[in-house]
This record gives C-alpha cells, sequence and structure tokens, in this order.
C-alpha cells in the first residue's frame, strides 16, 4: 500500500475524531482508478460519498464530513502528488529530449511545444509546417504514443482536433475556465454555488458580491475558494432566474452597512428559502397560452377550442 | 391596425350580443376604418334599411361613433358635409369584462347604484326619464320614494363619474390637422389609429346638450346628405355644436327650460380602466414587493386620482410626504404604519424625492410598474412554452440594451452552446427574438449572430395571441351554456363555467395590461 490510514493524523471535528467514515474514505479513495482531477470533483466526492456499511448514529452527517475533511483530503492528495506516491501504478519516467524522433515529428513536437498552454489546431500546424496531411496525422499518433503531446479540448470549438505538449497545462481561454471539466459545462458545480449563494443571502437578507463572497469563502461552504467575479457571475444567473432580485442600496435602513448606490442583491418573494413558486400569468395559465398549435387554431377549423384536445385534457377534473 | 383576433373577438362578442348582421357591419368597420353610410352598405353586402338599423343599435351601445365631417366634392363640386361611422374597438371589449366593472361600482358604492349601473351597461344609454321610468306603474304608493331614491343612485354615478353625458348624436368635427401627424407619412396604419383618436377625442369634447338630446341619433342617407344639405355649408374650421346653433336656439325657446331629463347618459369606460389600472399596479406592487409598498401606492393613487388626466399617465402627479403620509394613514390598512416605514415603501417604489427639506415631494412612475407587471407576463409565458433554460436566455436579453452574441449568452447563463443556440433559433422562429448575422471576413468560423428582443414587435404578437385565448375562451363558455339547455345542469357543468369565467376575466387582465394601460 503507497500509504496506510495510521500514517495520516486522524482529523478532528470539535475535538471529536470520526476515524468511521474517515477510514471508510480513504479505503474507497484507494480503489478509484485514479486521483480526482479537481478539487471540485474531489468535494462531490465526499458528499455524495456513501459508507459501504452503516455507521454508528453519533457520526457526524455527510455535509459536516465535507467541510472539515476536506481540507485534510486534499493535503493527503496534494502530498501523494508531491511525494510521487499515486493509487496507480508507476509509469516509466519519460524524458522528451532523450527519445529519438523522425525529422517531421521534431518539426512538428517544437511547434506544438512553442504553443505553451495555447495549444494548436491541426490545420493551424498543417500551415505552418506546410507539410503533407499523412505526415502530419502520421507524426501526431507517433508523438502520442511517445507521450510527448495530448489532445485537449477545445471549449470554443469542440469539434476541432487541438494538441498540446504533456508538460503544460490548457489554459483558460481553452478549458472555458472554472465553468468548465473537460470541456463541459461544469452543472452540479454552478448548481451546489447557487443554491450556496441563496442560502447565504437568505440568512444576510441584503448583500454586494463581495460580502457574499466573503461570507461563502470564510465559512467554508464551498470547497474551494471563488472570487468576487465567479460570485458575481452566479448571482447574475440567479437574477435571471428570478430567484434573488438586484438593487442599489440607499444607504439607510437595511442598507445601512452597503454603501449609497452600491449593486446589492436580495432574495425575491418567489425564491429564496421557504419562498413560494413564481407568479403563473394569465397566458401561462391556460393551454392556448402555450399551446405550439395556436397559429393554427381557428374558430371553425380542423384545430379549434370546439376541438382542441389540450382543452378537453385540461377541462377534464 | 388592430390584430386579426382582435378584430375576430370584436366581431364574435357583437355577435353573440346582436347577431349576425351587426356582427358583419362591426366587420367591415374594423377592417375599413371610418365608413359612411354607402360604404357600409356596399360592403356588408346588407340592405340600407337593416345597416341603418344596427347601426343605430351599436350607437346605443356605445360601439360606433357617428360624426359629421366636410370631405371635398368630386368632379368641380363644393365641400361636402358627409356623416360616418367610427367603431369603438375598445369599448366593444368592454362588454366582456362587464362583470369586472360592475364590481368596482359595487365596491365603491352601494347596491342601488350597481343596479342602476348594470342597466347602464345593459341598455347603453339611458336617458333619466328613461331611468325614472323603469319604476312600474302600478305602484303608485311609495313611488316618489323610489324615484327619489333612483335620483339619488343616479346622482351619486354621476359624481363619481361612473356615468357620463353621452357625445352629441353626429358632431360636426375638424378634419385632423396633417402637420400635427407626421406619422402617416411613413405608416398608414399608425397615421390611422392617430386620425380615429383624433377623432374619438373631438367626439368626446361634443357632448349632447339637452337641447340637443331626443335620446337617439338620426341618421341619415349621404345621398340625402349631397342633394339637401350642401346649403348647409358650414365654413371649413366650424366645431363641434355650431352647426346645430340656430336649431338649438329655436327648441330652447319652444321647450323653456331645457330638460335634463332627456340628456342621454352611458358608462363612463375611462372612469373605470383607470380604476382598473390602479388596482393592476397595486396588485404587481404587493406580489413583487410587500404589501407596505402596496398600501403606499394606493393611497398616493387615491389621492391624485381626480388630478389625472388621461387613462395612461405615465407619472403620478407629485406630492408631498405630509399628504402622503395623511392618505396612508386614513386608510384601513395604514392606519398603523409610520413615518419611517413610509418612507422605505416610498424607497422601494423608487421614489426619489423633487426638492429639499419640508418641500420635498414624491411621485410615482406607473409607465414603469405597467411595464414590469407585462414582463412578468410574458416570462412566464416562455417560462411555461419553452422551459427554464429559455427563460434564463429571453430575461437576458429582455434586460440586455444592446444584442448579445451567442457565445457571450451562453456564458452569462451557463448553458453549453450548442444548447444556447438551439434554444435562439426556436425563439427566433417563434418571432419573440430578432437575429442579425454578422460577418468579418469569408469565413464560417468568423460569422457571429446577434439577438435581441424587439419589444414593439413581439408585444403586439403577444396581445394578439391573447385576442385569440379570450375568442377561444368565450367559444368554450357559449359552448358550455349550449349544452346546459340541452339536458339537466349538471355539478361538473357549474365548475367548468366557474373555471372557463374566472380563466377569461384572469386573462382580461393581462389584455388590459397589454392594450388599455
Amino acid at each position: 500500500m503507497p500509504f496506510s490510514d495510521r500514517r495520516v493524523p486522524m482529523p478532528n471535528i470539535n475535538g471529536r475524531s470520526e476515524p468511521s467514515f474517515y477510514a471508510l474514505f480513504i479505503s474507497t479513495l484507494r480503489k478509484a482508478p485514479c486521483l480526482s482531477p479537481s478539487p471540485n470533483a474531489a468535494f462531490r466526492s465526499i458528499s455524495e460519498f456513501k459508507p459501504p456499511r452503516p455507521l454508528p448514529s453519533s457520526c457526524l452527517s455527510n455535509s459536516d464530513h465535507c467541510s472539515h475533511y476536506f481540507p485534510q483530503v486534499i493535503l493527503i492528495l496534494g502530498m501523494s502528488r508531491s511525494q510521487g506516491l499515486s493509487l496507480k501504478r508507476k509509469r516509466p519516467d519519460t524524458n522528451a529530449a532523450s527519445q529519438p524522433l523522425l525529422d517531421a515529428e521534431r518539426v512538428l513536437y517544437d511547434l506544438i511545444r512553442s504553443k505553451e498552454d495555447m495549444g494548436i489546431w491541426t490545420r493551424d500546424m498543417k500551415r505552418e509546417t506546410n507539410l503533407p496531411d499523412n505526415v502530419v496525422t502520421k507524426s501526431l499518433k507517433a508523438l502520442q504514443v511517445k507521450k510527448l503531446i495530448k489532445e485537449v479540448v477545445n471549449i470554443q470549438s469542440k469539434g476541432r482536433k487541438h494538441y498540446m505538449a504533456v508538460e503544460f497545462e490548457p489554459s483558460k481561454e481553452l478549458t472555458g475556465g472554472a465553468w468548465y471539466v473537460e470541456g463541459n459545462l461544469d452543472t452540479e458545480y454552478i448548481k451546489i454555488l447557487k443554491e450556496t449563494c441563496v442560502k447565504v443571502l437568505s440568512k444576510l437578507k441584503v448583500a454586494t458580491a463581495e460580502g457574499i463572497s466573503e461570507s461563502i469563502n470564510k465559512t467554508g461552504l464551498c470547497a474551494t475558494e471563488c472570487s468576487t467575479q465567479q460570485i458575481a457571475e452566479i448571482l447574475r444567473a440567479l437574477v435571471l432566474d428570478n430567484e434573488i432580485m438586484e438593487v442599489r442600496s440607499s444607504g439607510s435602513g437595511e442598507f445601512s452597512s452597503i454603501p449609497i448606490g452600491a449593486v446589492c442583491y436580495r432574495c425575491t418573494n418567489k425564491g429564496g428559502l421557504g419562498g413560494g413558486g413564481p407568479k403563473i400569468g394569465a397566458m401561462a395559465s391556460i393551454p392556448c397560452g402555450v399551446c405550439p398549435r395556436i397559429t393554427q387554431c381557428t374558430p371553425d377549423g380542423i384545430i379549434s377550442p370546439k376541438s382542441c384536445a389540450y382543452y378537453a385534457k385540461w377541462l377534464d377534473f | 391596425m388592430t390584430p386579426e383576433y382582435g378584430i375576430k373577438l370584436a366581431v364574435h362578442l357583437i355577435s353573440t350580443d346582436f347577431g349576425d348582421h351587426a356582427a358583419k357591419v362591426c366587420d367591415c368597420l374594423l377592417r375599413k376604418g371610418t365608413l359612411a353610410l354607402d360604404d357600409i352598405v356596399r360592403t356588408a353586402k346588407l340592405s340600407p334599411q337593416q345597416v341603418k338599423t344596427y347601426l343605430k343599435v351599436l350607437i346605443q351601445h356605445n360601439c360606433v361613433q357617428a360624426f359629421a365631417m366636410e370631405h371635398e366634392g368630386g368632379c368641380g363640386e363644393g365641400p361636402v358635409v358627409v356623416t360616418q361611422y367610427m367603431l369603438l374597438f375598445d369599448n366593444i371589449l368592454h362588454r366582456m369584462r362587464f362583470p369586472k366593472l360592475l364590481a368596482i361600482v359595487s365596491k365603491e358604492l352601494d347596491k342601488e347604484c350597481e343596479e342602476l349601473f348594470e342597466a347602464f351597461l345593459k341598455h347603453g344609454w339611458l336617458t333619466l326619464q328613461q331611468i325614472l321610468d323603469r319604476v312600474p306603474s302600478n305602484q303608485n304608493e311609495g313611488n316618489c320614494t323610489v324615484q327619489d331614491a333612483l335620483r339619488g343612485s343616479f346622482t351619486k354615478l354621476v359624481n363619481a363619474h361612473y356615468v357620463e353625458r353621452c357625445p352629441a348624436p353626429d358632431p360636426f368635427l375638424v378634419p385632423p390637422d396633417e402637420e400635427k401627424t407626421p406619422a402617416r407619412k411613413h405608416d398608414a396604419n399608425s397615421a390611422k389609429a392617430v386620425e380615429e383618436l383624433e377623432i374619438g377625442e373631438q367626439c368626446d369634447i361634443a357632448k349632447a346638450t339637452p337641447s340637443k338630446a331626443k335620446g337617439f341619433p338620426v341618421i341619415t342617407d349621404t345621398c340625402g346628405d349631397i342633394n339637401g344639405d350642401k346649403s348647409i355649408g358650414n365654413p371649413p374650421g366650424v366645431v363641434i355644436g355650431k352647426k346645430r346653433k340656430q336649431d338649438a336656439l329655436k327648441l330652447d325657446t319652444e321647450s323653456g327650460a331645457a330638460s335634463e331629463k332627456d340628456v342621454p347618459w352611458r358608462a363612463n369606460y375611462k372612469e373605470l380602466v383607470c380604476h382598473l389600472r390602479h388596482k393592476a399596479c397595486i396588485e404587481n406592487v404587493r406580489a413583487r414587493l410587500d404589501s407596505g409598498a402596496a398600501i403606499v401606492l394606493s393611497a398616493m393613487l387615491e389621492a391624485t386620482q381626480s388630478a389625472e388626466k388621461n387613462v395612461k399617465e405615465e407619472i403620478s402627479v407629485l406630492l408631498s410626504i405630509s399628504t402622503i403620509t395623511e392618505a396612508v394613514m386614513q386608510s384601513e390598512a395604514g392606519c398603523s404604519m409610520t413615518l419611517e416605514r413610509i418612507r422605505a415603501s416610498l424607497v422601494q417604489l423608487g421614489c426619489h424625492p423633487n426638492g429639499v427639506g419640508a418641500d420635498r415631494t414624491y411621485n410615482i412612475d406607473l409607465k414603469k410598474i405597467i411595464e414590469l407587471a407585462q414582463n412578468d407576463e410574458v416570462e412566464s409565458m416562455v417560462l411555461k412554452r419553452y422551459g427554464r433554460e429559455a427563460h434564463r436566455i429571453f430575461r437576458l436579453l429582455s434586460k440586455s440594451c444592446c444584442p448579445l452574441e451567442t457565445t457571450k449568452i451562453s456564458d452569462t447563463t451557463f448553458i453549453e452552446k450548442k444548447e444556447a443556440a438551439k434554444i435562439l433559433y426556436k425563439l427566433w422562429k417563434d418571432e419573440c427574438l430578432h437575429m442579425e448575422k454578422i460577418v468579418l471576413n469569408e469565413s464560417r468560423q468568423s460569422q457571429f449572430m446577434l439577438w435581441k428582443v424587439k419589444k414593439d414587435t413581439f408585444w403586439r404578437h403577444i396581445l394578439d395571441e391573447m385576442y385569440h385565448a379570450a375568442l377561444n375562451l368565450s367559444i368554450q363558455i357559449i359552448e358550455l351554456r349550449r349544452d346546459k339547455h340541452v339536458g339537466a345542469l349538471r355539478e361538473r357543468d357549474v365548475r367548468l363555467a366557474i373555471l372557463l369565467q374566472a380563466s377569461l376575466m384572469k386573462l382580461d387582465d393581462a389584455l388590459m395590461l397589454f392594450h388599455d394601460f
């Protein structure tokens, strides 16, 4: 075993140690095929972890485990990485410079390396090197086998084959930034952040984006530290969903701690904790308002209110 | 220009109440605009006598307004005075909301006033004599008491502005000034609407006086006008009333004191629509903010109601904080509100003080409240029809002051770009959005789509769909009533009738948001 539970310090929560959950989680992680690729995914792993055997009732809830164990788990994973410890079998160390490359491979490899974390599209490679298509294709395959380059997803154009030297991590322009994982929108993370923001805003009543971001980072409600910019983006999406509303501080009353004119947020009557659902408009509450065939409907036509199936269903109570 | 389903709804309402021939007259006036008698006969394909009869009925019920206007004669002839007929589309739609209008009178006044007002809604024009004649003549005892009570109710309705004098049967009007309507040069539809509005305003001013009152207008043939009335020869620019000056004087002399009992009166829809507009604003504020803000708004609107000149007043009249406080504390719901709470509600309502110190005054942006209510209605429909993600995209584009590119929309709304493009295309196909393609260079990769909500176009489209939905609901209600006559009334039918009627009234609230407010 690369490491054992006994070597890793047991975390304490308010003076209680929880060997059961912790041990179970680490042993499950060992069996995972690879280390968690991102802190977000690691956070999710803990929050979704279901112990294989029932734990004593005195054990803490999963959310408490997430908040308290997560930093320690990340430390362990970081230690594992930095010490070269891995849950996977070690691969032989491949030094790029030492491997013999053909001329075309060398040209392509130097070009790809020169693009650093931006990588390069195959068509751009062909244009810059003037190499024939079949040579480029063959050389790229060889370089991949020799573990000198890797294919990465470009979020702007997912259909394009984009390559990068293995020692670089894709830039934000390629990955899409904090909101994307492996070329796909991290909807789960966004959903967690949205719920967290609404929870915080329900407690604070009125707050700016900075205030909410500070509150989230201070209380450790979120796995990773979120910038104010990221929180502002989440809040903007919540405004669009009508869960919260954007207001300007008047400097008095509930806005007394916020500078006059500053943009701040509050929960709507519809959203927030315990809020009722959104009010349904008049058109939305009758069949015609949401009918996909309204343009073909006429009083005496084939599609008409008298013969309408949606009406029949609506009135059939 | 009235949307297509607006026309169909109006024709349906007239057909239900007055029959198919009246509906034909209504249809041709709606589609062709103001017409003279001959033109109506030709277009509706009815006999002149039939057209005259139905025009009288429609005028009696405030659905048509007759007016006389001078036109250039043809073939070197002098100017001729022609009587034309204009359909009052709004008044036809009010027929659908009689229960709502009655509810206002019932709430503000008493049961007797409500019953009297119902008579105005049922019969259109009524003179005081006709109102008094409603008392059965065999009730000799207490007849005076009943008549006095009716007079009292009538006076209350007049004082509350729920009834008004009818306009002159066919006032002589000045043709609308072309210079004041530059729109007509570019857009025939809006020019027509402006012209009809001016005519309507002039007709409103031409209220009937006792000397003109015989209750109902006399409809003459245009041929008769051309042949017999050239000698009237009123000089251009002669305004309302002056045409009949000599006749009026003659009548006054003959009848002595003019009989007020013969002046026709009708329901004052403008006042009632104003009431409904205020109610809609208050309900929107209550739902969007809280009841405190709704109470403050209600008090302010009540205090300024008499000063409002138009139904569609954009900004309320200015009020000082002391007047607002007094109005709030006088209301039942606001008697316990503190000054601090009132001030906080004014901030919530977006009222910024004008002036300084004790002279500070506040007003409310009613137009903004109405716009917010309209947005809520449309967004609710988009959410139900297209889903949550489409709703998010639609709100983003509604709030944005400029068109947005697909990637920007995708990033801001946290929707995958491919999915965002699909949703945008669907919304565009259903005329919710406007799309512009920008090509930077020849390559396909440099094409960008820009999207925005074109409010005026989309709002017109929504209004037409609302008319369509209202027409469908009305047809369903009639079908249900028809079935009721066939067999015994079932409990289920009663529930269905209530559901359909309630849905129609709720839809009518939304309709008024887009058309009347």
